[in-house]
């Protein structure tokens, strides 16, 4: 089951594209991340997966082909919006009551378990609560509601290093536990090869890369060599070139088994590094499926 | 989905070993993994029998995704030297394998002479390390792939022809 | 090749395969939690003048009672009729009740989306299981069936205080001929006026806090928006409800609404006010002896000029048409505010973020 399915997805806000011409296929079972610089249509894509949105272009399909709107999906699919949007008046224990309210399933016990473990008063109004605190509490909420897909929007912007770390291994516990699948947008790259197995890459509104993260990494190489003879590759399929007075790299689309031409060396490539020589490339990118890849001359950065 | 850490404590041996993430080593995290259970193995801090953290812990602990803690229980299976028990856990079943003396022996002499070749073409300590670090992980990378039937060069991404 | 992944998709079944929706009576207490401060603050004003009302009223009634019940001939009654006739009747402040139905439509409706909207906190709301066509139609139901209510007892109350005035027995010495049930601070404080104008400001409330998505400008629409409401009912709407009647009589009760009056000769239109009258016919009859108030009275006029071949007439609404009035409006009051609810939650659903 494909727990999003978007196609020719796109979304106008007045006479500007937020989106546009979005097609992917997420499986289920992963954790993936969402990745882009800021107003590249990340939030956008979210909102139109959870139903806070409607497509302008194309469409969206949730949880094995619902749409976004319906009982079922809004059932089976957890948001938590950026800057976890709480009643900043209502207490935990009346969030609790409130979501369980508005909701088919609700796990009371496991939810009042984990505030505990935590260490969040459940009397105490949310809006007293620490950012750390209110983003946990904020995801305790959705993952009691025990949904299918989890969907985070920049959901550790805000935290310190110890309350994001909290955070994402309760998200990526549940994962384990419940069988959740996770769509997590970031625009901070460091943690996410560690935490996500799917990766997409958004920029200007355009989809640059969707793909299984070890796929996406074992399909790329670094290749370093003579800046003299970087030319020679043009016809290969390089993706960005960055070049110094006598010494280039180029990362190519290429696997451990193609043939390293003489003099030049080839290592591998981590997400932070192929995720920002994709977002320097417009023109670049890397699809799943046919037809859908395009690529320009890739643009050389001189030092 | 309660991480009821005093309930597993008690009904559950402890697992001997605690994974650690070097995020700044460049190496692959299931890789890591890996080569701390090898490491464990060889100082004697895990005997065939003992269970290996369970999937979740690790996960809860490090906030690693569970697929790279999957793949590097698999890659220990795959090397012969744990076994998975449906229900219970990932276990050791044998330690690494031991290569014979004359076979070290040979293999260090061989070595020398290269290392020589190396000090003579003019590639000092860190050059030799960064050859051999490099050359040692594409011969991996290699045997892993073709074990798995070429996965790495899918066709799933393409480019232009 | 792709890892295998245990992150098993569990193998629950679909619940349901047509998922029953989450029960409506869930929406109570989700209704109350947030707005307990709301309906507080309806209550307490509400409580206050109430209070205020009752206070005022028991010493209505027993003036009345005691006017109506002693014996006519003593002196001492004399006393009590005209102490009840100086009471005032209309109701000390009884133009400033008119102020409650938009203060609560305001501060209770507008406030239902606004605050999500501007907040962010719609993000969670409509993202829950309940739907948020059928979030946003239970809590503006509930809340409107709650605010209307209450309105509405708090208008029997003031029905009460008028009693004396309204009452089907009359007696001939006490002032009761001034109260006519359609003036202004009457007929939109009696009846069911009163709570259905509460529900239609709550109501336009609630569509305006939608459409401005900010509190405060909302809360300044809605007072706005029902203040041009209730003058255009006043002013322009309700005299048209029925035809009103035509009458030759020169005495026309206090208690009946003048539309118009004008003086017609041999069945044509005359003149309107005895002002605009003919000079001659001024002349004769301003001449006349003057009354107590220093120049003739309105009868003693009327009589001259129909002396003189000319007849009044005055379009009028009598008082017992004060009930068949209260439903025509308030009928198109809740006609309204059962449009404006419907329209709020359609706007909820086609609201992309």
């Amino acid at each position: 089951m494909n727990v999003v399915e978007a196609s020719g997805l796109g979304k106008q806000y007045g006479s500007t594209w937020a989106l546009r011409d979005c097609s992917l296929a997420i499986p289920a079972g992963h954790v993936t991340a969402l990745v882009g610089p800021n107003g590249a249509g990340k939030t956008t894509l979210l909102q139109l997966v959870v139903g806070l949105a409607a497509p302008s272009a194309g469409g969206v399909a949730v949880l094995g082909g619902r749409w976004p709107g319906s009982p079922a999906a809004l059932d089976g699919i957890a948001f938590v919006a950026q800057e976890t949007p709480l009643y900043k008046n209502l207490s935990a224990a009346d969030m609790l009551h409130l979501t369980r309210n508005l909701n088919r399933r609700f796990d009371q016990a496991s939810a009042e378990a984990r505030l505990a473990e935590l260490g969040i008063p459940l009397q105490r109004k949310a809006g007293r609560l620490s950012g750390g605190q209110q983003a946990q509490l904020a995801l305790t909420l959705a993952l009691a509601r025990r949904p299918r897909l989890l969907v985070l929007d920049e959901p550790v912007a805000m935290l310190d290093p110890i309350a994001r770390h909290d955070f994402m291994a309760t998200v990526l516990t549940a994962a384990v536990d419940d069988g959740v699948s996770v769509l997590l947008s970031s625009h901070v790259l460091v943690e996410l090869e560690r935490v996500a197995d799917y990766l997409i890459v958004l920029s200007r509104g355009r989809l640059q890369m969707a793909g299984e993260l070890d796929d996406l990494l074992a399909s790329h190489r670094v290749l370093t060599g003579p800046a003299a003879e970087a030319g020679r590759y043009a016809e290969r399929p390089v993706v960005h070139v960055r070049r110094a007075a006598a010494q280039a790299h180029l990362l190519v689309r290429a696997t451990v088994d193609d043939p390293v031409p003489p003099g030049w060396e080839a290592h591998p490539v981590g997400l932070e590094e192929l995720a920002l020589a994709y977002l320097r490339e417009p023109g670049a990118a890397a699809l799943p499926g046919p037809a859908r890849s395009r690529q320009a001359e890739p643009s050389e950065v001189t030092r | 989905m309660t991480l009821d850490k005093d309930d597993s404590e008690a009904a559950r041996p402890a697992a001997p070993i605690e994974f650690r993430l070097d995020a700044a080593s460049g190496v692959p995290t299931y890789l890591q993994l890996v080569h701390q259970v090898e490491h464990a193995l060889r100082l004697g801090y895990l005997k065939p029998g003992d269970q290996l953290p369970k999937v979740r812990d690790v996960v809860a602990s490090l906030a690693i995704n569970p697929n790279t803690v999957l793949k590097a229980y698999r890659e220990l299976e795959t090397k012969g030297l744990t076994a998975g028990r449906p229900g219970q856990g990932t276990f050791i079943e044998a330690t690494l394998s031991q290569v014979a003396l004359p076979e070290l022996s040979a293999l260090r002499r061989s070595l020398s002479g290269w290392l020589s070749t190396a000090d003579e073409a003019g590639l000092d300590e860190n050059g030799i390390v960064a050859l051999f670090t490099s050359a040692l992980r594409d011969f991996y990378e290699r045997r892993r792939g073709s074990r798995t039937g070429g996965g790495a060069a899918s066709g799933r991404t393409e480019g232009v022809a | 090749m792709t890892a295998m992944t245990a992150l098993t998709v569990p193998a629950r079944l679909e619940e349901d395969a047509s998922l029953r929706p989450v029960p409506w009576r869930r929406m109570a207490w989700v209704t109350w939690r947030q707005h307990r401060v709301a309906l507080g603050g309806v209550a307490a004003l509400l409580g206050a003048l109430a209070v205020y009302v009752w206070i005022l009223g028991l010493q209505l009634h027993h003036a009345y009672a005691a006017a109506t019940t002693c014996n006519p001939a003593s002196s001492a009654c004399a006393d009590l009729i005209t102490n009840f006739n100086f009471m005032n009747h209309v109701l000390v402040g009884g133009y400033t009740l008119q102020l409650v139905p938009p203060l609560i439509g305001a501060f209770v409706g507008a406030p239902v989306l606004a605050r999500e909207l501007e907040t962010g906190t719609f993000r969670y709301a409509w993202t829950q299981g309940f739907g948020r066509s059928r979030w946003a139609l239970g809590k503006l139901v509930a809340l409107a069936v709650v605010v209307t209510a209450t309105a509405g007892a708090f208008s029997v109350l003031v029905s009460w205080y008028y009693q004396p005035y309204f009452a089907a027995t009359g007696h001939p010495a006490l002032d009761l001929s001034e109260a006519s049930p359609f003036s202004l601070a009457l007929f939109d404080l009696r009846g069911v006026v009163f709570a259905l104008g509460t529900l239609a400001a709550f109501a336009i409330g609630g569509l305006a806090g939608m459409l401005i998505r900010r509190v405060v400008p909302a809360i300044v629409a809605t007072l706005a928006a029902y203040t041009g409401l209730a003058l255009v009912a006043a002013n322009l709407l309700r005299q048209h409800y029925l035809s009103p009647l035509l009458t030759k009589a020169v005495n026309v009760p206090g208690s009946a609404w003048i539309m118009s009056q004008w003086w017609t000769k041999g069945g044509r239109f005359a003149f309107t006010s005895w002002r605009d009258a003919p000079n001659h016919l001024i002349q004769l009859c301003v001449a006349l002896p003057a009354g107590p108030l220093g120049k003739p009275s309105q009868e003693t006029l009327a009589q001259c000029f129909a002396q003189h071949g000319y007849t009044q007439l005055t379009s009028y609404q009598p008082a017992g048409r004060f009930w068949a009035f209260q439903w025509i409006e308030g009928g198109w009051l809740l006609a309204l505010s059962v449009l404006l609810i419907a329209a709020t939650v359609w706007v909820v659903s086609r609201r992309a973020a």
